[in-house]
């Protein structure tokens, strides 16, 4: 049985209850204990520089080669928080309500009222650190609105709020890297996780410049190595993004919790042929301004200029009149497909709907458009040589985010002690369905003001006798790591990684993407295992493993992938229910939106590593403070 | 399209590395630039040949990872953008294009075209911070700052840390990117009671690091893909200034 | 103690080479107005000439000019050999996009620096330490520089070669005087303000000092 290990008290209570139950390690015992944390993204850089700040031993490891290129840095919105600074009804309960809601109420309560309290200090925290949030004259800062929401509570940094969250929280790490708080290693990839006695205790690194496998130990180790949205292949996730750290916890026995669960972004640039590398998405906070619409008539060939207002449909506004074009992404986003299924989608590929700037530029100017979106107009421009401020854009949903992730208890720690998984790499807070502006919220909540908490917690009540990389089972999960560099190298085939990956993209956006059904699940698995078959016998990585390699890191990658989408397949195929971004074709309400089944499917499901058929463990979710309501954006 | 591509290609920092020639076809105008190389790498390891290594990530403009010298422009031709977002319709049938890595010796290649810009992250180590542990912050909008500042500091905060100023540079210069930093926090009151230490420190840290020194030429400017302004440098010239009396 | 710091860093140098060049600048900018005399007349430029060398200031103001000139020179070249140093190697290539360039003033401030300074050293040489005539003034002996000009100004080399030396000059201040603000962290030299007030300080002291062959050669 799963034990979320919540605290008990009253919703609004339980944070400090738990802040208070939890032990605590004396400043001078701090510097005895080490801290390792992969990943260097908004969750990873803001809990190793404040655990380092805590007085720990910290040692943080990227396979980037600074942590500023970590991904949350193309984070384009916003962040969330509970401010209420623009007096329009706004609190940490509604924030709170908002995103279970948002999630399809597939989260834990506790978990989010946790965010939506800290979401308070995470503003706080970074207009400290010199983020340049926009403001407004008076010097105050200012908000805009987002999906899901009917209050202004995010705040931005223009375009770039993810750029600049990021580049805050790797300038607090390398102030302590600086101070020799922490030790970075760049250019360093896990590749496994090292288990003594059912305690995380160290990984095993890759130094990708020297290919040299190393072995680190430590009393805890924090994943923070955000999602595995490239399994489609084609995401708005960077291009080295991966899931491989956390598919190595999962082997050595973390449970990977909802992994179907996956956010399809509505407003991304349509695909435009088979090179294509990755997707780019265009802010939800177009939405904003934006309208969506597809020609009424099947089939229109006119351009979008020639087609009169009367013979447009802007969907969005039609079907949900309270929210409009800022209904969350999910809903989007299947309107979107639902209009290109009925042949109303425009462009080429007949894959995309419109995104019109036309009402907006005439309201605001175009000068004022350009002010809030100007990097947005260039890059859509740059990419498509259309402009939009002439032409409406022309936008597809794309895989952006994924919900499911490792299961973390309250503490945010897995089922294995000592491993704890921050950020998107978690499960926790989402349920379902990701609201926007929330990724940053949550990614820096738990590195600042959740881990630390925790790591504390764990260090001081637990008995960690001091390990050295020497032991047996370091040794032998090195052993495992060498054994899987070999089999790559010495792979017969005549076919880069990328090839396959494109294939396993495929399948996974056909079969497990914006809609899924039973039959196209079972196909999906069966494809998967033919996909893998064919990766091992066709794989070639030329060059060799002692050297800077990048055919070697992408073939260990895509191999994870290859297990991981099963995986998701398998979730997806068990979860007889529609909810968020899991849209099971054959549970749907008359008008087309996701019908969840509270009685059989209120859980969390959580699977764990048999080698065999992966088994499944259930977290019940108990709903005290929110009614579980069919969502109504209407 | 056809393409005649010049690719360096070097081994490793010791490796005097040449350029190599690969034509190409097929290219699609509307592919970018990474993926047409990408394309190309999947053709060398079909034909078992080590495929060429380069730095890219994000492939939105905003990671900084990518670079290259596309015909000695550094993030190629257009201005305003970064490798990632360069498309190949903005090249000819049969036009020959020249790719280097950035070449600056404070940047040394690992390899092909892939280098080491870690003395980047050093210089902001030495001081591109406000110290203020968690915890510690007050409430946000106790602190107002006038739109213009913040304005100006988001400005030069943009900044990706690619390092085309350097490579754009005569005397690989890293002024553009240190400027930009201690512009971003010389705007705002956060960065106010560390200004003086802040500039010092960075300063030091950029000579130590071995980048040269400024000729206000503005190639920087003109090559960096979030264009940030040669005046960051005169506010870092007059930090170092008022920096001098403590 | 910071300003020992400060004078170690590449901005400290950059400092002085700019500071130096505004000191220098003003100095072309005096010698160029006074020598304007020469298309007033003899006797004005000889007057002028006397009064200047019999100034007891000359001598410290000499040295000071001396200081200020090897100052520069040689704190930029210090900059100049660092600079190479910075740079990586290989092939490399100009941009294909003049836009990404930089501007070709910048490009060269060393080589129209030092070209600068040979012209220095032989316009010394052929009118500080110049063939000595005499003339008399208000029944003062004098040095009359204004026949040893003139003289010059009539060969046809002389005068290409002087022309050709002030506009590298031209090139030289018209990055130089802008770059100064830039330096000194007073301005942009991107500012348009401070980019014209580059050329036109360049333009007035090469055209002040080209009209004066000119009109000998051409004219007298």
């Amino acid at each position: 049985m799963l034990d979320s290990k919540i605290p008990s008290g009253s919703i609004e209570s339980k944070w400090d209850n738990r802040k208070f139950e939890n032990k605590l390690v004396n400043p001078a015992n701090r510097r005895k204990h080490s801290v390792i944390v992969v990943g260097t993204g908004l969750a990873g850089g803001a809990a190793a520089a404040s655990l380092a700040e805590m007085g720990y031993n910290v040692k943080v490891f990227t396979y980037h080669e600074s942590p500023r290129r970590a991904h949350s840095i193309a984070a384009q919105g916003g962040i969330n928080a509970a401010k209420s600074y623009q007096n329009d009804g706004d609190s940490v309960k509604r924030l709170f309500y908002d995103t279970i809601k948002g999630g399809d109420f597939r989260a834990r309560e506790a978990n989010v009222y946790r965010l939506a309290q800290v979401s308070l200090n995470i503003i706080d925290q970074c207009v400290a650190q010199g983020v340049p949030f926009a403001r407004e004259y008076g010097g105050t800062l200012s908000n805009r609105s987002f999906g899901g929401a009917q209050v202004s509570r995010t705040f931005y940094a223009r375009g770039q709020t993810g750029q600049q969250l990021l580049l805050g929280a790797y300038s607090a790490l390398m102030r302590q890297v600086g101070e020799k708080a922490i030790e970075l290693f760049p250019r360093h990839e896990m590749l496994d996780l090292v288990v003594v006695d059912g305690k995380a205790r160290g990984i095993i690194t890759r130094d990708l410049v020297s290919g040299e496998i190393s072995s680190y130990s430590a009393d805890a180790v924090i994943l923070a190595t955000g999602g595995y949205g490239n399994v489609f292949y084609l995401s708005t996730n960077a291009k080295a993004s991966n899931c491989t750290a956390a598919w190595r916890a999962y082997k050595r026995g973390a449970y990977m919790a909802n992994p179907c669960y996956t956010q399809i972004h509505p407003t991304c640039i349509p695909v435009s042929g088979e090179h294509q590398s990755k997707l780019t998405l265009m802010s939800e906070s177009l939405r904003n301004d934006g309208r969506v619409w597809v020609p009424k008539k099947q089939g229109d060939t006119r351009r979008p200029n020639e087609i009169p207002e009367d013979e447009r449909d802007y969907f969005l506004e039609r079907i949900y009149p309270a929210f409009g074009n800022l209904v969350p992404r999910d809903v989007a986003s299947r309107a979107a497909k639902r209009m290109c299924d009925e042949g109303k989608g425009v462009g080429e590929s007949k894959l995309a709907v419109y995104l019109d700037f036309k009402t907006a530029i005439e309201r605001l100017g175009e000068k004022e458009v350009s002010e809030k979106y100007g990097n947005l107009f260039q890059m859509y421009d740059k990419i498509t040589d259309e402009n939009p401020y002439k032409i409406p854009m022309r936008i597809y949903p794309a895989v952006h985010y994924v919900m499911g992730g490792l299961w973390v208890d309250y503490n945010l720690m897995s089922n294995i002690p000592g491993l704890f998984v921050l950020g998107e790499a978690n499960f926790s807070d989402h349920g379902a369905n990701r609201l926007g502006a929330s990724a940053l919220m949550q990614g820096l909540a738990d590195g600042y003001f959740i881990a630390p908490y925790s790591i504390g917690n764990y260090i001081g009540g637990e008995k960690l006798p001091k390990l050295d990389t020497s032991h047996d089972v370091f040794k032998a999960t090195r052993n495992d790591v060498d054994l899987r560099i070999q089999k790559m190298m010495s792979n017969k085939g005549n076919q880069s990684a990328d090839a396959l990956h494109r294939k396993l993209g495929k399948i996974m956006w056909d079969k497990c993407g914006m809609s899924r059904d039973e039959a196209g699940l079972k196909q999906g698995i069966s494809d998967i295992k033919n996909t893998r078959e064919e990766f091992w016998n066709v794989l070639k990585v030329p060059g060799n493993s002692k050297d800077l390699n990048s055919e070697l890191e992408k073939a260990g990658r895509v191999a994870d992938f290859m297990e991981l989408a099963e995986l998701m397949c398998v979730d997806a195929l068990e979860r007889k229910e529609s909810c968020g971004g899991h849209f099971r074709e054959e549970m749907q309400t008359p008008e087309g939106e996701t019908l969840r089944d509270d009685k059989n499917f209120s859980h969390v499901a959580a699977w764990e590593f048999t080698g065999g058929n992966p088994k499944l463990h259930k977290e019940p979710l108990q709903f005290d403070v929110v009614h579980q309501a069919q969502r109504n954006y209407k | 399209m056809k393409l005649n591509l010049k690719i360096w290609r070097q081994k490793g920092p010791n490796d005097s590395g040449k350029l190599v020639d690969y034509p190409v076809d097929d290219v699609s105008p509307d592919m970018s630039f990474l993926e047409m190389l990408d394309i190309l790498n999947l053709k060398l390891v079909h034909d078992g040949v080590e495929a060429i290594e380069f730095d890219h990530d994000c492939r939105e403009g905003i990671c900084g990872s990518c670079s290259l010298n596309i015909n000695g422009n550094p993030h190629g031709p257009d201005t305003g953008t970064a490798t990632c977002q360069l498309h190949m319709r903005r090249f000819k049938d049969g036009d020959t294009i020249v790719v280097e890595p950035w070449r600056a010796k404070a940047f040394p290649i690992i390899k092909d075209l892939t280098t080491d810009r870690k003395a980047f992250d050093r210089i902001i180590a030495a001081g591109g911070f406000v110290s203020v542990n968690t915890g510690n912050a007050v409430e946000a909008n106790a602190i107002l700052i006038p739109k213009h500042n913040s304005e100006k500091a988001m400005d030069a905060a943009a900044c990706i840390g690619c390092g085309a100023c350097v490579a754009s540079c005569k005397n690989s210069s890293a002024m553009l990117f240190v400027s930009a930093k201690v512009a971003h926090l010389a705007y705002l009151p956060q960065g106010n009671p560390e200004r003086k230490m802040r500039v010092r420190n960075m300063v030091a840290q950029m000579d130590e690091e071995g980048f040269g020194s400024c000729s206000n030429t503005g190639a920087c400017e003109a090559a960096c893909p979030k264009e940030i302004k040669l005046e960051n440098i005169a506010m870092l010239n007059r930090e170092m200034l008022k920096a001098l009396c403590d | 103690m910071y300003l020992k710091n400060f004078l170690a860093s590449s901005v400290g140098q950059k400092f002085l080479v700019a500071l130096t060049g505004l000191g220098l600048s003003g100095f072309v900018l005096m010698h160029m107005s006074g020598n304007m005399l020469l298309l007033v007349g003899a006797e004005a430029y000889n007057k002028y000439a006397h009064a200047m060398i019999t100034n007891p200031l000359i001598i410290p103001a000499e040295i000071g000019l001396v200081v200020m000139f090897l100052l520069h020179m040689s704190v930029a070249l210090k900059i100049n050999w660092d600079n190479r140093a910075a740079r990586g190697t290989g092939p490399g290539r100009r941009p294909s996009n003049s836009d990404k360039d930089a501007r070709f003033a910048s490009r060269y401030m060393v080589l129209t620096g030092v070209l600068t300074f040979v012209f220095l050293v032989l316009h010394l040489i052929s009118f500080k330490y110049g063939t000595y005539y005499e003339t008399e003034l208000h029944g003062e002996k004098v040095r009359d520089l204004y026949r040893l000009v003139a003289e010059e100004f009539h060969k046809p080399l002389f005068v290409a070669w002087y022309v050709f030396a002030m506009l590298i000059l031209f090139a030289h201040l018209a990055h130089g005087f802008s770059a100064v603000f830039q330096t000194l962290g007073l301005a942009s030299v991107r500012n348009c303000t401070v980019k014209k007030l580059g050329w036109t300080f360049a333009a007035v002291v090469a055209g002040g000092f080209i009209s004066q062959p000119l009109y000998f050669f051409f004219f007298n």
